[in-house]
């Protein structure tokens, strides 16, 4: 389980480290870089291994079905990697503790820190690319918290986000890409990725893939166009850039290419794609850094520069460009990570990175100045280092491909000016910081720093000396093995050495040294120019194109979401209109087979009355209380209707129903205005009866298509068992409250529920009254008539014998418990209306609550009683029992069941009107009062 | 009792709204958060308990009153419905408890409500008659009414007036297209339905798409789909937000329905009628995503910010449940489990964000800043890399699989794009968001405006809904299983013979 | 009859949809009850016509289907609790917004502009 130590080696320290806030600094780091140190001690241990040529794997399955597995891979180039990350990020975790200022947490950047190592330990040693991924976006939320790390501060938060928003974008673009490769390939495994070549290649996808796979390295290592975001990622502490900027962050770009370029390189797609943009990026930085008056924005371009020109090695079709490639991968994050540390040290000691108030600080800091001079000769290219030999490597390549066809030569060309910016800037960062007169102004007055600040940055420069003087000695093993892994089984002879004669590279190199003194030398007339360009700067565009699109949806969804019901409503209603519209025109015909039934005339009558009071409904809208009259002979007509089409049952609830809400309706019309204001345009009118009559129509002939066909449905079977299986002759209640009790359970929860919403919207609500109607008549002041009352009064108990009966008789004969409720309810409605709920709540004091509650306990404990008799719910049951002289009645469960319902109707409908009355009658008082 | 376990999801909330109405808890506020917690734990429980079972003996069926499928109601507890029913339970338990922090007494009867909102919920889960899911529906839909209004303000009455009218709208579609299909099926239970539909011929086929099409309306306002779902970001967003936390399950229902309907009723086997209403879900799908990434975008407040995320999620879920592929579905249940729980942790998070920032709430906009920043940080740092789909967390496992799962169809190269914007749009949403409400201080935190801090049982609910998150991913493994399981019995036709044989 | 009875539902909705898209909240509510009898009717209607048939045993020789029936029945109350509630609720947004407007507020030039400018 070596291998999956060592990721999660970091894991653990960043969990310990972020413990680690009460102990002091030196205690903290020591535990902090503790098990990076055991991880690459455990890596060096097994390098031997990968160097004679092997991979180690380890694999542990989570999620099988998705071909999703953590699988560790240990190669070549994953050992190179894991070395670079390890190591600088050592370094860096040392060179923090006193970069850090003492009101700076700690504990927080080492957690993010190792966290982001973890992240980057993942990416490269992964073996399944779906896992690789994973890690790849860890790396970018790590990365976010580690560049707002300051969050305080604007710059950071907004340089935070953009490079979540850029590489996060590269991210899913990588995602899809991987996608599209495992299911090229049919797997998500790495190895076998890499060993099918030839299937990615001849796939018809392999275009797309490669694009998506590129567009993932190119955000993440910062190629041109998706640069921007770098820079300012500076807003972040020094060792951070450090870190993120030479070996990891970006490089985990530079790795996808090198990862990949066994299964995905080869084809002119690849080169063209991935050397032009290298070459772009290369010039384009190496340019734009000479500009840079923060000594970090010079890093970060010249690091912008560097990865293009690693980008445009892996884009050169030649095997050696790909050694070269790696090669400079390490020698760039040796020199540019110390570099980094550098201006750490500069920036902490004189409290500015302005190369234009910084000078001459070879006499405050000579030790550090040497440091640095050296590491930026290496960034320049200067024998005797490291960059050096990469970048003779690399002019050697670029004389060796064939990419532009006959005009090849100009890659070269360009690669010689690069070469020379490069040493411009270089030069820059040495004379303006270390000479070139005093210093303009500084905060703080600058010495050296800490001893053992500068201890990483002497490291990493003895590693530049070291790797420049002695190449073959430091590097073969490793480079070797990682142009191995890149290779793919194959490497080319090469040999890294400091003389190779004098060849061409070598006169390139002297061009650009030259040239690049003499550009330096000549700057101002550069810079003039460049002064006269128009600036514009990234972060301002891409401020700007998030607010433009941020206005541009909120002006978009307040369009849409303008907040009209009636948009809401149209919508729906022209939705209906199309899914039940369209297929009626498929139909052949609307009428079926089923013989019509003659019109007789009461059912004309019946009809007319109908379409009378729906149409007069309409026409008075604007009148309510004439309207709310109309309406109601509607819904008269409708239970005439159930009665005349055999419904009984169903006429009596639609009758009773009809009694209450005309009730109900009337008194809102107490609170609401009673005439409607004309308000709709004329347009809108046309539009709605437009609507409206079309979906009446669709409706009518849906309906008329039915009932015009012949339909066999399971009713035959209720009818068959109502009375052996129910034991009642009413079908329709045996259904209610036998077969389908349980729509009948739910029903009555609804209306209780009903009921409590209601008592819930209207209690301690604060009243709005009108004194008058809308004609300006007060309202009655007599308010009980007692002809009404005295009726009423004698009527309860005629109502409360007649509702008894009704329920009794509703197991055989059309009634039942609704119905009985209702009428029960009615009767005491009567009463309010009559007397006031004053007068009743004196007399009758009443829990609605509680009754309604009771009503659906009895009904849900009626069903949960026969679980006592081993059958599921709500199985009835039900048995004739003769009691002298009253004669032989039928006892049924479903009966209780029904009393149930009964209780909560009378409950529901009680507490919906009487808390509506109450408000009335406060209403009225308050009125009476003033 | 064990042989009734399928019938406990149902009967143990409405008992729980029943007594929670009865004295002592009626009256008694202490014990009625206590009773009322405790109930939907049982409830969780019971959930849970009839899970297993499913899992260990298959699909369940249960007849109601003993009279069996086609002609009774029967209850269907497949791995899907259970799983769904777990789920309701858990965020009712849940918000019970985060509630119980004093949310509860801003209105009467909020927890009777709460638990008939869950019966309503596992009603419409469970059942499989068509009907009976109509009248469950209304259960679900009468007690939400009443939640919305729950320590109501101004625009609050007016988005329930809105959420009402529009609803009532759906409820006679609804009954019209049960209508027809009644009217030529001749039938209510699911099964049967989908049996009867197989052998339709001439014009009652069309009849029978109407009705099929009109349900889809009905499903897609529920479930608040383009270009039915104008209703629910205000809504969602004027509820309070823990009532809004439990709304994060009803579109689930809405697009359960669909999943229900349109791959047993209207899927493989419907002769004529085969995935007629594929295209439609598939195109609706993509608009829905479309439109909750702009929302995302443009949301000011926090919360407006997750109702255009559960947009979001609706469409992608929808556009899984168009695919009618068996893996498809799988993502689409594991999916739902995770935008659910993730959902209404943010909904949570937003109520105390918004709390500890005073007059400022949960505006995205400078403003002083949260007198917990560290705990409340750190949750909105995971809930948000959950939401966003970005590792380590269930969010990213959501995504690759339906990226996976929509790799070979005709129109991937419309839904990947589309996909990934929207993403692309959430990932930007999210941590601007993030970043503005927790690290943009406009003033430092004043004495005058009293600190604020979590309350044990609210926080406690969150960690609930947030470590579904990390879990979610650490078990992929045996979830996936369970998600494929699930759409396997979903799409597997023969179930049908099952339900109307009364589960043998 | 057939012909009549499929009149008048679609009348009723007809009725009931354009009262529905008013803007005015009782408006609505009746267009709601409006279109609640409709689909009562079609509902009921889909165990077809039948005259004299009710479905109580011993009362004739062939029944009405009795299925939508009781189908209706539970319709009616549940739609009865429904316009009560939004009844109610229409009262309160009456006191709460001070307008019966659907949207809680008469729309005008100005507020629309507000709204332009809130943007």
């Amino acid at each position: 389980m070596t291998l999956l130590w060592i990721p999660l080696l970091s894991l653990l320290g960043s969990l310990i480290s972020s413990m680690t806030g009460k102990l002091t600094r030196n205690q903290s780091t020591g535990l902090t870089m503790l098990l990076p140190v055991t991880a690459l001690l455990m890596t060096i241990n097994l390098a031997p291994a990968v160097f004679s040529g092997d991979v180690i794997r380890e694999t542990i399955s989570w999620i099988p079905l998705l071909g999703i597995d953590i699988a560790f891979r240990l190669d070549g180039l994953a050992l190179l990697f894991v070395f670079m990350i390890l190591g600088i990020g050592i370094l860096v975790i040392f060179y923090a503790r006193y970069y850090l200022s003492s009101n700076d947490s700690m504990p927080k950047l080492y957690a993010y820190l190792l966290l982001f190592m973890t992240a980057m330990l993942g990416i490269v040693m992964s073996n399944n690319v779906i896992q690789l991924w994973f890690f790849w976006e860890l790396t970018s939320i790590s990365s976010f918290l580690l560049i707002s790390y300051w969050w305080q501060k604007p710059e950071a938060r907004k340089g935070a986000i953009m490079a979540l928003t850029v590489t996060g974008g590269g991210g899913l673009a990588l995602l899809a890409g991987l996608l599209l490769l495992g299911d090229i390939v049919g797997s998500y495994n790495l190895d076998i990725i890499l060993a099918s070549r030839e299937i990615i290649q001849a796939h018809a996808w392999y275009e797309v893939t490669l694009i998506l796979v590129l567009l993932g390295a190119f955000t993440k290592s910062a190629q041109f166009p998706f640069h921007f975001w770098l820079p300012h990622a500076m807003a972040a502490p020094t060792p951070v850039s450090a870190y993120l900027h030479s070996a990891t962050m970006v490089k985990a770009g530079i790795f996808l290419l090198a990862r990949f370029y066994p299964a995905l390189a080869g084809t002119d797609m690849w080169f063209i794609l991935v050397s032009l943009t290298g070459l772009t990026t290369l010039l384009f930085g190496a340019y734009v850094a000479l500009f840079k008056h923060d000594l970090k924005g010079l890093l970060a371009y010249s690091t912008i520069s560097h990865l293009g020109l690693i980008t445009l090695l892996f884009g050169l079709d030649t095997k050696l460009a790909a050694v070269a490639a790696i090669f400079h991968i390490i020698n760039h994050a040796t020199f540019k990570a110390s570099l980094f540390m550098a201006t750490g040290i500069i920036d902490h000691e004189t409290g500015t990175r302005d190369m234009r108030k910084l000078n001459g600080m070879w006499r405050f800091m000579p030790y550090t100045a040497t440091l640095a001079m050296v590491a930026a000769a290496a960034m320049a290219g200067v024998p005797l280092l490291n960059g050096f030999l990469s970048k003779e490597m690399f002019f050697a390549e670029t004389l060796h491909q064939q990419l532009l066809g006959s005009m090849s030569w100009l890659i070269p060309v360009f690669a010689t000016i690069a070469g020379a910016l490069a040493v411009a800037y270089s030069a820059r960062f040495i004379h303006d910081v270390f000479f070139n007169g005093d210093p303009i102004g500084l905060p703080k007055q600058p010495s050296e720093p800490p001893r053992y600040m500068r201890v990483p940055i002497e490291i990493l420069v003895a590693l530049c000396l070291l790797v420049g003087i002695f190449p073959s000695f430091i590097i073969d093993d490793i480079l070797t093995a990682a142009s191995f892994a890149v290779l793919g089984g194959y490497v080319p002879e090469f040999e890294v050495a400091l003389w190779h004669g004098f060849n061409l590279p070598l006169l390139m190199s002297a061009i650009a040294v030259g040239g690049g003194l003499l550009l330096y030398t000549q700057r101002r007339y550069l810079f003039q120019f460049q002064a006269s360009l128009p600036s514009l700067s990234a972060k301002k565009g891409f401020d700007d194109s998030i607010y433009a699109m941020t206005k541009w949806c909120q002006r978009k969804i307040n369009d849409i979401e303008n907040g009209s019901l009636q948009r809401y409503l149209m919508l729906i209603f022209l939705v209906v209109l199309l899914f039940a519209g369209g297929p009626l025109f498929e139909m052949s015909q609307v009428g079926g087979q089923k013989q019509l039934t003659p019109i007789d005339v009461h059912n004309a009558m019946g009809a007319a009355l109908l379409m009378v009071g729906a149409i007069s409904t309409v026409i008075w809208y604007r009148k309510r209380v004439v309207s709310l009259l109309m309406i109601s002979v509607v819904g008269l007509m409708v239970s005439v209707a159930f009665t005349r089409f055999s419904a009984p049952d169903l006429a009596l609830t639609q009758l009773t129903v009809e009694v209450v809400t005309i009730v109900l309706l009337m008194l809102a019309l107490f609170f609401l205005p009673q005439h409607t204001p004309r308000e709709s345009s004329s347009m809108r009118v046309v539009r709605d009866v437009g609507i409206s009559v079309t979906l009446g129509v669709v409706v009518a002939s849906i309906c008329y298509a039915l009932i015009t066909r012949p339909l066999e449905s399971i009713s035959d079977f209720f009818i068959a068992n109502a009375k052996t299986g129910g034991g009642g002759t009413n079908v329709v209640n045996v259904i209610l409250v036998d077969f389908r009790g349980f729509d009948t359970l739910g029903e009555i929860c609804v209306l209780g529920i009903a009921a409590l919403g209601i008592y819930k919207l209207l209690i301690n609500l604060p009243l709005f009254i009108p004194a008058k109607d809308s004609e300006g008549r007060p309202w009655a002041k007599e308010r009980y008539p007692i002809l009404l009352a005295s009726i009423s009064q004698s009527l309860l108990p005629l109502a409360l014998m007649v509702s008894f009966y009704i329920f009794l008789r509703g197991h055989n004969l059309p009634g039942g418990g609704f119905i009985a409720g209702l009428v029960t309810a009615i009767a005491f409605i009567l009463q309010y209306i009559a007397h006031g709920s004053n007068w009743i709540s004196e007399r009758l004091t009443i829990n609605y609550r509680k009754i309604i509650a009771s009503g659906i306990a009895i009904a849900l404990f009626t069903g949960v009683g026969s679980w006592f008799f081993g059958k599921t719910f709500m199985t009835t049951w039900y048995d004739y029992f003769d009691i002298p002289f009253i004669g032989e009645i039928e006892l049924a469960s479903a009966l209780v069941f029904d009393l149930g319902v009964y209780i909560t109707v009378v409950g529901a409908t009680l507490m919906i009107l009487a808390s509506l009355g109450q408000l009335t009658t406060n209403a009225s008082k308050k009125e009476v009062k003033n | 009792m064990i042989q009734n376990l399928t019938f406990l999801p149902i009967l143990l909330p409405m008992l729980a709204g029943v007594f929670l109405l009865m004295p002592p808890f009626g009256t008694n506020k202490k014990s009625r958060r206590f009773a009322s917690v405790l109930l939907s734990a049982v409830t969780f429980l019971a959930s849970l308990a009839l899970l297993l079972k499913v899992q260990a003996d298959g699909i369940q069926v249960y007849a109601i009153g003993d009279w069996s499928a086609p002609f009774g109601i029967v209850l269907v507890a497949d791995p899907l419905s259970t799983l769904l029913v777990c789920l309701t339970a858990l965020l009712g338990f849940v918000c019970a408890l985060y509630a119980s922090a004093g949310d509860d007494e801003k209105g009467s009867f909020f927890y009777p409500l709460l638990h008939f909102l869950i019966l309503g919920v596992n009603g419409a889960f469970l059942t499989g008659d068509a009907f009976n899911l109509f009248v469950f529906f209304e259960v679900l839909l009468i007690a939400s009414y009443s939640l919305l209004m729950h320590g109501g303000d101004k625009r609050n009455t007016r988005a329930a007036l809105h959420y009402v009218i529009l609803n009532l709208v759906g409820s006679a579609v609804f009954l019209i297209a049960l209508a027809i299909l009644y009217g030529v099926l001749g039938t209510l239970n699911m099964a049967d339905m989908a049996q009867k539909v197989a052998l339709l011929q001439g014009d009652d086929i069309y009849l029978a798409k109407i009705g099929g099409l009109l349900l889809l309306v009905v499903f897609a306002l529920k479930g608040a789909l383009l270009p039915l779902h104008l209703w629910l970001p205000n809504t969602y967003a004027t509820a309070m937000p823990v009532v809004a936390a439990l709304f994060a399950i009803m579109t689930k229902v809405g697009v359960y329905s669909m999943m229900r309907v349109y791959t047993l009723i209207f899927g493989e086997e419907a002769g004529e009628l085969t995935h007629m209403a594929q295209s439609w879900l598939w195109w609706l799908a993509l608009a829905t995503i479309a439109m909750g990434a702009v929302g995302v975008l443009a949301s000011k407040d926090l919360r407006k910010l997750v109702a255009n995320l559960v947009i979001v999620s609706v469409g992608t879920l929808v556009a899984l449940v168009a695919v009618q592929t068996i893996e498809a579905s799988s993502a689409a249940i594991y999916y739902l489990v995770h935008s659910t729980l993730v959902t209404a942790a943010l909904f949570l998070l937003a109520d105390l964000i918004g709390r500890q920032r005073g007059e400022t709430s949960d505006r995205i906009t400078a403003g002083p800043p949260v007198s917990q920043p560290r705990l409340l940080g750190v949750c909105f740092l995971i809930a948000g890399i959950a939401v966003i789909g970005m590792p380590p967390l269930s969010g990213f496992i959501g995504k690759v699989w339906l990226l996976k799962a929509t790799l070979n169809l005709e129109y991937t190269m419309v839904f990947w794009p589309l996909y990934l914007l929207a993403s692309l749009a959430i990932l930007l949403g999210v941590s601007k968001a993030g970043s503005t409400v927790f690290w943009n201080h406009k003033t430092k935190v004043s004495e005058t405006l009293e600190q604020k801090r979590v309350h044990p049982s609210q926080l406690v609910a969150l960690i609930i809904l947030i470590s579904g998150a990390p879990l979610m991913a650490i078990f992929a493994g045996p979830l996936s299983e369970y998600a494929i399981g699930a759409a396997t019995q979903l799409h597997d036709f023969n179930n049908i013979k099952v339900i109307l044989s009364g589960g043998q | 009859m057939e012909l009549l009875y499929a009149s008048c539902v679609g009348l009723l909705v007809t009725c009931g949809v354009f009262l529905i898209l008013r803007s005015r909240t009782f408006t609505v509510v009746l267009g709601l009850t409006m279109l609640s009898y409709a689909v009562n009717l079609f509902l009921f209607s889909s165990g077809r016509l039948s005259l004299n048939k009710a479905a109580v045993l011993g009362y004739s020789s062939e029944y009405a289907d009795p299925l939508p029936q009781a189908l209706v029945l539970t319709a009616i109350v549940i739609g009865f609790a429904m316009t009560a509630f939004v009844v109610i609720l229409a009262i309160r947004g009456q006191t709460d917004l001070g307008s019966d407007h659907v949207d809680g507020h008469t729309p005008n030039k100005k507020s629309t502009q507000n709204k332009k400018v809130k943007v």
